[in-house]
């Protein structure tokens, strides 16, 4: 019924079927098991970490297509709850106990509270001041951490252990470059199918009616503040816990995961992924993790093909990777579906 | 009483007086972004690299043998040049969209980054050097202060009352103003909006690079240069009132002035959060900051 | 039938071919070094004190008859992708030792990674004490000298040319910064100075003019300083500018005037002394040679950087012979207590924490050039083995 609405309304054009979404994500996570499986069969390392690094940056990317493809807030200092969840869980896991589960519990506590607490700060603020106070908040704090001598000051804290998650025959040793991507893997399409469920939900739809309308939302009875506020939180807590698995991966964690630099590479990989599409923020930090480094190895000056890639992003293609590619898809598989009913 | 007036003549009228000085120069950067959001309703993020752009053009004028004046009227017409193509070929493309404010924020910081390596590829990495074209110092009330920014001083406020007079006693700013008022209205009454509005942000950027020029003989010359001033401009924007020319003076003058007396009691690191949290209090109470916007109020 | 006997010996050459090749296999040296961002000047130095020291191994026959191979990835001063970098060389392209790394932090994080693929690296700029003290690591070496050596250098120098004098300390707010400037004060302290005043900036100020006043009301003889980079020339400009340089000594910590930043700060650094590893004034043959070589292949002066990264090539040759093989635990046994030659001289990689002692040289800056002053032997230079985790 819902189909037969969308197929015929002019707009449908511009509306992609849940389906379709479904299919990408699918190939998301299908081409990582590919990839895992090519990575073990050649016995490779660096791969591993460097894809478990990309789906890292990926939940933090995730966490800020929430608050700008869903709630319409641009989040320029989202490193900040990164960073939190990253030294969090570092300090957790070296000084209290090697446990991963403990370390995250601790960050969603953690980030919970300043979440709310930033949120509050910053939500009365709509749009480009939202921006800047989200800015200016991770400057200040990035630069109190830089300064922390408990906190490793500008060197940061290394010597994390390698960790062991789950025990007896069940223990899989984190250190393994293949168990830690597959175990990456797994709390990142946690994390993915968490915020997807989360955006059918009465609040996920009240996030795209801020985005829409904010003025109107009142008169349907609801509260925007509340509204933008939880899904502030849950995005900072979704950041802090991709952050947390940082140290898990490398073993340090330093200041530079709180600066600027770490929020508009998460920003860039939402708008060339797709914004609004949650697996494009995924797609994004894949594609540009793996164009940095090849990039960066044959110049010095990869922030400038990075630059206007984002740019010729913005101008040419605001719906990113995902946001073209859907329809696209989408038109194939009725395509055949006609095909398929015409026989 | 005499250690009062001592310490008011010795302590407290130098540190505003260089409060001051370097008001003018901030006051001067936010000019150009207050301009350019008020009427065109862009937030400019690679203000910084514009800034550091003049600077940097400005160098290499002084090393094919041009005395720093020269550099100083040639900026900004090369970087008026720059900001009307940037606005014609970049801007244009996102202006008419509904997300205008995150596009146009999202465009100009990728436009920053591309310009700061450009700047690193062309100049190197390292710092370089502008001469001081007035050199020495002068007594005032007892201390010494270099003559170049007791010029900076005059010039800049020089700059700022002339902006404010070919904005608010010109037909050109009537022009920009109406323009920036309601568009339409001021097209359909044979203004070419569509030039003001590029004409804007190019003096805009002219300012920004004027600036860098001023500023290079005290602050130096490096890629990164750029970043010193974004958070205080924009804090001082957000405080005067985004688009408000009286607003970025008032705020200009008084964050500055906040943050060079409070250096003396407390730590200097603490300076830039306090200034940051001035901001997130005009934002939270009073979001249109102290004054209103260009032509409409 | 024939066919057999071609491929057999197509087969058999080949197989020659490879056994020949395995001695032949060049080593392979990673660098990670920032080639970007505010420390390329730096990654600049590091990288031609390298090429040159490569060149003329390679051309002299090698390491044990293998040629030296040097591959550079750029770390951008970030230790979040040093770490990617360096996992990069040892994983992908088997890299036998790693150096370059010029923040501690990246030289910290990196060692780590070393540790994790038993591999050998050691920094030639990173000079933060806890490098080779209290974060020491069985991986990492230094062969640059550390921020102590630098202090005890300068103080000694201070204590002979400004007895008792009044110091007033400026550094940049942040952990750096401020043990630099506590290292010099403890040392200087302990050899007569008076400090009448310390000012801690934020990292990247521009301005100091609002602290100026301060400094004028101490009325210090000695001013010292571990601003560096772009806050020096800044520092040093504005100094100058509000005329408080006449009659003031400025000294400061070794990375504050480099050759990144001298050409910036003009002549405002005339006067400026500081304890430091190298000068390009060195008289030794050595030294000379090097500094000939190093300007006619790159039309610029050595500094501290350049040499030391030159001199690591060197180090970690002349540890390969004695132990014989590049296998890790055999080379950095033969690293341990190894004495090699340098541009500076004969340096030995004192066992206990893996620090190069070398003699100490005071530079003041006159006309442009980092001429010496005073020379401190290396055994009073060196300072205590602080390393206790091997």
């Amino acid at each position: 019924m819902r189909e037969a609405v969308l197929a015929v309304s002019p707009a449908a054009a511009r509306i992609v079927r849940p389906r379709v979404m479904q299919w990408l994500t699918w190939l998301f996570f299908g081409g990582a098991l590919l990839f895992a499986a090519i990575a073990a069969l050649a016995g490779d390392v660096f791969f591993y970490r460097l894809a478990t690094e990309a789906l890292i940056f990926g939940g933090l990317s995730l966490a800020v297509d929430v608050l700008l493809g869903r709630t319409g807030l641009l989040p320029l200092g989202h490193a900040l709850f990164f960073g939190l969840g990253a030294y969090v869980s570092g300090l957790v896991l070296k000084h209290w106990a090697p446990s991963l589960p403990l370390a995250l519990a601790v960050v969603f506590v953690a980030a919970l509270v300043t979440g709310v607490v930033a949120g509050i700060i910053a939500i009365r603020a709509k749009g480009v001041y939202f921006a800047l106070i989200s800015f200016g908040l991770a400057q200040v704090v990035s630069k109190v951490v830089f300064n922390t001598r408990e906190l490793g000051a500008s060197d940061g804290i290394i010597g994390i252990p390698v960790l062991t998650l789950g025990a007896g025959p069940l223990a899989l040793d984190l250190g393994h470059a293949p168990t830690l991507f597959m175990v990456t893997l797994a709390f990142v399409g946690a994390l993915y199918a968490v915020t997807a469920w989360l955006m059918d939900t009465p609040l996920g739809r009240l996030l795209s009616a801020v985005k829409a309308n904010e003025h109107r939302v009142p008169f349907l009875g609801f509260d925007p503040w509340r509204v933008k506020l939880g899904g502030f939180t849950y995005s900072a807590i979704a950041a802090a816990l991709s952050g947390a698995l940082y140290p898990v991966l490398r073993g340090f964690v330093s200041p530079e995961l709180l600066f600027f630099q770490v929020s508009v590479n998460a920003i860039i990989n939402v708008i060339v992924g797709g914004t609004g599409t949650l697996i494009g923020a995924l797609y994004g930090s894949v594609l540009l993790t793996g164009l940095k480094s090849v990039v960066g190895s044959f110049t010095a000056h990869h922030l400038i093909v990075i630059g206007l890639v984002f740019m010729a992003s913005v101008v040419f293609f605001p719906r990113g990777l995902i946001g073209y590619a859907a329809p696209v898809l989408q038109r194939w598989l009725d395509y055949r579906a006609a095909q398929r009913s015409a026989r | 009483m005499t250690e009062f007036l001592n310490w008011l003549q010795f302590v407290l009228s130098p540190q505003m007086i260089n409060g001051l000085s370097i008001g003018v120069a901030v006051i001067l950067m936010a000019l150009g972004l207050t301009i350019i959001f008020g009427l065109l309703d862009v937030i400019n993020m690679a203000h910084g690299e514009f800034y550091a752009l003049g600077a940097y053009v400005a160098v290499a004028l002084l090393g094919l043998g041009l005395p720093f004046w020269w550099a100083l009227a040639l900026v900004p017409l090369a970087m008026l040049l720059v900001g009307y193509a940037t606005e014609r070929l970049l801007i244009q493309r996102v202006f008419d969209s509904k997300d205008r404010h995150t596009l146009t924020l999202l465009l100009t910081l990728g436009f920053g980054i591309v310009l700061e390596d450009v700047l690193k590829i062309f100049f190197g990495a390292n710092p370089l050097r502008v001469e001081t074209p007035v050199a020495g110092a002068t007594e005032v009330v007892g201390l010494f202060f270099p003559n170049y920014r007791l010029f900076l001083m005059l010039f800049g406020g020089a700059l700022i009352a002339a902006v404010w007079l070919i904005v608010f006693r010109t037909r050109l700013g009537a022009i920009v103003r109406a323009a920036a008022f309601d568009r339409h209205m001021a097209g359909s009454l044979g203004v070419p909006v569509a030039r003001v509005y590029a004409l804007t942000f190019a003096f805009g950027v002219a300012l920004a690079g004027l600036s860098g020029v001023l500023l290079a003989p005290i602050y130096s010359v490096f890629p990164t240069m750029g970043r010193d001033f974004v958070l205080m401009a924009f804090s001082v924007v957000i405080v005067g009132g985004m688009g408000s020319i009286k607003g970025a003076v008032i705020a200009g003058l008084l964050l500055t002035q906040i943050q060079s007396i409070s250096s003396l009691y407390i730590s200097p690191v603490w300076s830039d959060p306090l200034l940051f949290g001035i901001m997130v209090l005009v934002l939270m109470w009073r979001p249109q900051g102290l004054f209103g916007r260009l032509g409409h109020a | 039938m024939k066919q057999l006997k071609h491929i057999s010996i197509v087969v058999a050459l080949a197989c020659a071919g490879t056994a020949h090749g395995q001695g032949s296999q060049p080593i392979r040296v990673g660098v990670v070094t920032p080639l970007s961002g505010t420390y390329a000047g730096i990654g600049q130095q590091v990288k031609w004190g390298l090429d040159l020291a490569a060149k003329e191994i390679n051309d002299a026959g090698g390491v044990m008859g293998r040629k030296l191979e040097l591959i550079y990835e750029d770390e951008e001063a970030n230790p979040a992708v040093a770490t990617q970098k360096a996992e990069k060389l040892f994983q992908v392209n088997k890299v036998d030792f790693l150096t370059g790394t010029v923040n501690s932090g990246s030289t910290l994080a990196v060692g780590q990674v070393a540790e994790r693929n038993q591999r050998l690296i050691a920094t030639t700029v990173s000079f933060a004490d806890s490098i080779t003290g209290d974060k020491c690591s069985p991986n990492v070496f230094r062969v640059n000298a550390r921020a102590g050596m630098q202090s005890a250098a300068l103080a000694e120098w201070l204590s002979k040319e400004k007895p008792n004098a009044n110091v007033f300390y400026l550094g940049p707010d942040y952990e750096m910064g401020r043990s630099t400037v506590a290292a010099f004060k403890a040392a200087a302290e302990g050899k007569g100075a008076r400090t009448v005043g310390e000012i801690f900036a934020p990292l990247d100020n521009k301005d100091y003019s609002p602290y100026l006043g301060q400094i004028r009301a101490a009325r210090p003889t000695v001013f010292y300083t571990s601003v560096a980079g772009n806050d020096t020339v800044r520092l040093f400009t504005q100094l100058s500018e509000f005329g408080l340089d006449r009659n003031l000594q400025i000294v400061g910590a070794s990375g504050t005037v480099t050759s990144q930043n001298l050409p910036a700060i003009g002549k405002a650094a005339e006067g400026f002394v500081t304890g430091v590893g190298y000068s390009p004034l060195i008289d030794s043959p050595e030294n000379k040679k090097f500094v000939a070589a190093f300007q006619a292949a790159y039309k610029a002066l050595p500094d501290l950087y350049g040499a030391d990264s030159y001199g690591v090539l060197y180090f970690y040759k002349a540890a390969v012979e004695k132990a014989k093989s590049t296998d890790t635990d055999k080379v950095r046994a033969a690293m341990r207590d190894l004495e090699w030659s340098t541009p500076q001289g004969v340096k030995k990689m004192r066992a206990g924490d893996h620090q190069a002692m070398q003699d100490m040289y005071v530079v003041r800056v006159t006309d442009g050039q980092f001429r010496i002053v005073g020379k401190v032997p290396a055994a009073a230079a060196i300072g205590p083995d602080t390393c206790t985790k091997f």
